[in-house]
């Protein structure tokens, strides 16, 4: 091992809230060496991000507290630097790229502006046209093309990939000894990612920066990391080197989440269901679906062009089948999954469920049909009604479709849906926001359930979860689908669920089907040029450690 | 071991016990409480006739013999009120049976209650009521509108600046009893306050919610309503209405109402507007419920934190717009108010306090109170903020 440029010995870091005090981080050590990379890996909330800005300081002070540890950065402890000393290290020695690249940049100065600040405050003496040159540089460094014209761009011009670039190129622009990365690319569509990951590979071979990379997500993991660190409730449980972490990992915990990513996880055979169902008529079938978001201009909101989100897409879903759709974000998969639902209105286009076409009816003679589909979202904080006991939320619709004899009867029958989602039933006499995640999707499905319905829309439940809830949940929905011989739309954009979860599978992108068929097939002999980039973009744990 | 114990209680019931958590709210509540009792029952505790006499063994109520119309229907609505209160029927049922009683009381009121139509205090310190085997006053033996000036040599007189009368609160120029007058004038404060802001809640939680639901084409034509109605200057309304029409409390009431929903229009269309697009409400969609229960119990309570701030500073505000046309001079002319009160003391030769203070601290009272309840109502309509889950 090379010489450490970062040491973190016995760290502790308390967060006090009120009058309780959290254990973020419990006694954790590890050595970044120079021009190499170390992953904090873990699921949310095990203190990762904690042990991040622990090392920057970023803290605030009188919260946190650190009752041991050191922090040796070039052999000098930054926990006992005082605060004009850390401003010095911060930014231009250890820079610090955050996940979220909508909300990381100031909206209101332009990019140049935002790189020069941080040039000027630790060179002083630099002067406007060195800076200038300097900023456009690190702009070329990140590859953002035609950079001295970019120079006077608002982030609100950039996409979130180029934003992620701009926040990387701030970071490198005072040309750090360690740049510490916080889930850098969690927000960003998958070959977007590959290209981030990339380019972040490619910097540090040029500079010789060390990385403390932070990720929930091993494929990540793989590709970057040359050492691993496993976090679990605030303790490092397992580090060593990125192979043996991956491939021999010696601790339960790290056992158990390399055995819940969707690509480890053991199919059941559902073969002989399939069989049974598959020659039957479509259970609903679109034809040359369109879904136009106008654009209004001017005084008289003039519709002058429109926003093609779905745009001439032809589907057939059978009964019993699950059919993933997947695509990058703004591809238009959800806009479809909400138009199914007659939840947006389709501009043009038909939409037949066994049989009977959706688009245009009242919503009077929507309403019977309305108990045959359901859907279950994405963000477990808004899928359920906040001010409403999880008894309400069930119980109304039943209510409304005139199931169960009585009050008592149905909240029975919520009981049983609540069981059948492995949730304990006296959980109905609680608000949404007293579950977990995991727990509030769980309560999510069970709502789509309680009508009883054949068909479901799946929009990106498990993409909020960790890992292992993700494979709980993924589990969950597979015997779900057994038992009550459900169809779903699984809309999502993870290629690992695809491949555990569903029989068929279809891609899309900007509004349009590129390919679709039996998911080994679209997975493992692409046809299309995009299907081909976005399965090469997945970052997997196998591949990559060839 | 999860033991459930408020399993079947209601939404509303469950809001009214959380909100009912905390000092403020009591004090609040316990001032509206007294302001509730002072207007109901202001004739029983001020007044210049006995309560009950007894002259020549003959045993008579002169209060209800000169009890007016709306003082008996007042009182007759308030008892209606504790007794709709009492049965246990659904909300929607308690509110239609109460409207029915008020209104079938109004009848009867009308039909049977009939005082004289002059009524001259110095009566009743004449020996007809004076000498007589016992008699109960009210507490605060001075009506309202008892000018005392003839009988002292002062009108206005500090409180317990003693002449043979006690005036807790003094006396106005005229020789009436400030305090008095402050207990009648609750009435007028309670009555504005929350009938103006009814009548413009409803229109706006209405229209408000149906534009932001409905977006669009509603939501443009609901939009340039608002406008319209906020370009209003609800003083000068009033003003104009007082010169075409008289002096009325109810068209005040009824004025203040319609030019004051725009902003609770406002607040509900962008909470709905944001609102609908959540995913609660897609699901509420997507399961079919009906229109009513989207908007009324999967929106609404969401969206309406913001609103009963705006509600609690809606009433200060109708009682403080009542007090400024009182201050004018161009209130209801006979009933004292606070607002007129102030106006009094501002308008007399020399400065005495307890003209300003006491109707002055009743209005800041009110409105303190009516913002303390806003506050906790909205923190209890937010589960977020209470650790009590129904769960122990």
């Amino acid at each position: 091992m090379s010489q450490s440029l970062l040491e973190v010995r016995n760290l502790r870091t308390y967060l006090q809230s009120g009058a309780r005090q959290v254990k973020a981080v419990d006694d954790i050590s590890f050595n970044i060496p120079k021009g190499e990379t170390f992953c904090l890996v873990g699921e949310s909330g095990s203190g990762k991000s904690v042990s991040a800005l622990s090392v920057i300081r970023l803290l605030p002070q009188g919260i946190a507290t650190h009752p041991s540890g050191e922090i040796l950065f070039n052999d000098q402890d930054l926990l006992t630097l005082d605060d004009a000393g850390i401003r010095a290290v911060r930014g231009s020695q250890i820079a610090m790229i955050f996940q979220e690249p909508m909300t990381s940049l100031n909206p209101v100065l332009s990019i140049g502006e935002q790189i020069t600040e941080a040039l000027y405050a630790h060179n002083p003496d630099i002067s406007d046209s060195e800076a200038e040159q300097r900023t456009i540089n690190v702009l070329e460094q990140v590859q953002i093309a035609h950079a001295s014209r970019r120079f006077h761009d608002y982030p609100h011009q950039l996409s979130g990939g180029q934003r992620q670039r701009v926040m990387i190129a701030m970071a490198l622009a005072c040309e750090p000894q360690l740049l510490i990365a916080d889930e850098p690319t969690t927000a960003l569509d998958v070959t977007v990612q590959a290209e981030i990951l990339k380019l972040m590979r490619k910097i540090q071979e040029d500079t010789g920066m060390s990385m403390l990379f932070i990720t929930h997500d091993f494929g990540v993991v793989a590709q970057m990391a040359q050492w691993v660190g496993v976090m679990q409730q605030g303790k490092l449980v397992e580090s060593g080197s990125c192979a043996s972490v991956l491939h021999q990992p010696q601790h339960a915990y790290t056992q158990q989440l390399l055995a819940a990513l969707p690509e480890n996880l053991v199919k059941p055979s559902l073969q002989a269901a399939l069989e049974l169902e598959s020659p039957a008529a479509p259970l609903l079938s679109i034809r040359d679906l369109q879904v136009f978001f106008p654009i209004n201009k001017g005084l008289f909101r003039r519709t002058v062009d429109y926003v093609r989100a779905v745009d001439q897409v032809s589907l057939d879903i059978f009964p019993g089948q699950i059919v993933a759709l997947v695509g990058e974000s703004g591809c238009g998969k959800t806009t479809l999954g909400r138009a199914v639902l007659q939840l947006e209105a389709p501009t043009s286009g038909s939409i037949k469920f066994r049989g009977q076409e959706l688009i245009g009816l009242s919503a009077r003679t929507l309403r019977p049909l309305r108990q045959k589909m359901q859907i279950a979202f994405q963000d477990p904080q808004s899928s359920l009604n906040p001010r409403l006991l999880i008894e309400t939320t069930l119980t109304e619709p039943m209510k409304v479709h005139g199931m169960g004899d009585s009050h008592e009867h149905r909240i029975e029958l919520a009981s049983q849906l609540l069981e059948s989602v492995q949730l304990h039933r006296d959980f109905l006499w609680r608000y949404p926001h007293e579950f977990s995640g995991g727990q509030r999707q769980r309560i999510g499905l069970a709502r789509a359930l309680a009508l009883n319905p054949e068909f479901i829309v799946c929009d990106e439940i498990t993409s909020a979860l960790d890992v292992s809830v993700q494979a709980e949940i993924l589990q969950l929905l597979l015997s779900l689908r057994q038992q009550r011989k459900l169809t779903l739309l699984f809309i999502t954009h993870n290629i690992g669920v695809v491949e555990y979860l569903s029989d068929q599978t279809v891609v899309m992108y900007q509004g349009k089907i590129v390919e679709q068929g039996g998911t080994a097939q679209v997975c493992q002999q692409p046809q299309h040029t995009y299907t081909q980039k976005l399965l090469a973009a997945v970052p997997r744990l196998k591949t990559s450690m060839r | 071991m999860i033991k459930v114990v408020f399993s079947g209680e209601s939404y509303a019931a469950r809001v009214w016990r959380k909100t009912r958590n905390g000092v403020g709210v009591e004090v609040g509540l316990a001032w509206i409480g007294l302001l509730v009792f002072a207007a109901v029952f202001a004739p029983f505790l001020a007044n210049s006739m006995p309560l009950l006499m007894s002259k020549d063994g003959v045993v008579s109520a002169p209060v209800l013999h000169y009890l007016s119309i709306e003082d008996a229907w007042v009182l007759a609505s308030f008892f209606i009120v504790l007794l709709v209160y009492k049965l246990k029927i659904r909300a929607a049922q308690r509110i239609a049976l109460f409207l029915l009683g008020a209104m079938i009381a109004a009848v009867l009121v009308n039909l049977y209650v009939s005082p004289p139509k002059l009524v001259i205090y110095d009566d009743f310190r004449s020996p007809a009521y004076t000498q007589v085997d016992w008699r109960i006053m009210p507490p605060i033996p001075y009506a309202p509108t008892d000018y005392l000036r003839d009988l002292v040599s002062k009108g206005l007189e500090a409180p317990f600046e003693t002449t043979g009368h006690l005036h807790l609160m003094g006396t106005e120029e005229n020789g009436a009893d400030v305090l008095s007058r402050m207990i009648h004038a609750c009435r007028i404060a309670l009555s504005i306050g929350l009938i103006a802001s009814g009548i413009a809640l409803f229109i706006g939680v209405i229209v408000g919610g149906l534009m932001g639901y409905f977006s669009g084409i509603a939501d443009m034509l609901g939009m340039r309503l608002v406008e319209i109605f906020e370009d209003i200057p609800t003083l000068f309304l009033l003003l104009t209405f007082v010169a075409f029409f008289g002096r009325s409390l109810y068209m005040m009431m009824v004025i203040i109402g319609i030019t004051g929903w725009s902003g609770y229009a406002r607040y509900v269309r962008t909470e709905f507007l944001k609102l609908r697009k959540q995913d609660y409400v897609q699901a509420a969609v997507a399961s079919g419920l009906p229109l009513s229960s989207i908007l009324f119990r999967h929106m609404l309570p969401n969206g309406i934190a913001p609103l009963l701030v705006a509600v609690s500073f809606g009433i200060a505000g109708a009682i403080l717009s009542e007090a400024t046309l009182s201050f004018l001079g161009l209130g209801v002319v006979d009933a004292p108010s606070w607002g007129q009160m102030l106006d009094q003391a501002v308008k007399s030769s020399s400065f005495n306090w307890w003209m300003a203070v006491f109707p002055g601290g009743a209005i800041f009272m009110t409105v303190f109170a009516y913002n303390l309840i806003g506050e906790a109502f909205r923190d209890a309509i937010d589960p977020k903020l209470s650790d009590d889950s129904g769960l122990e």
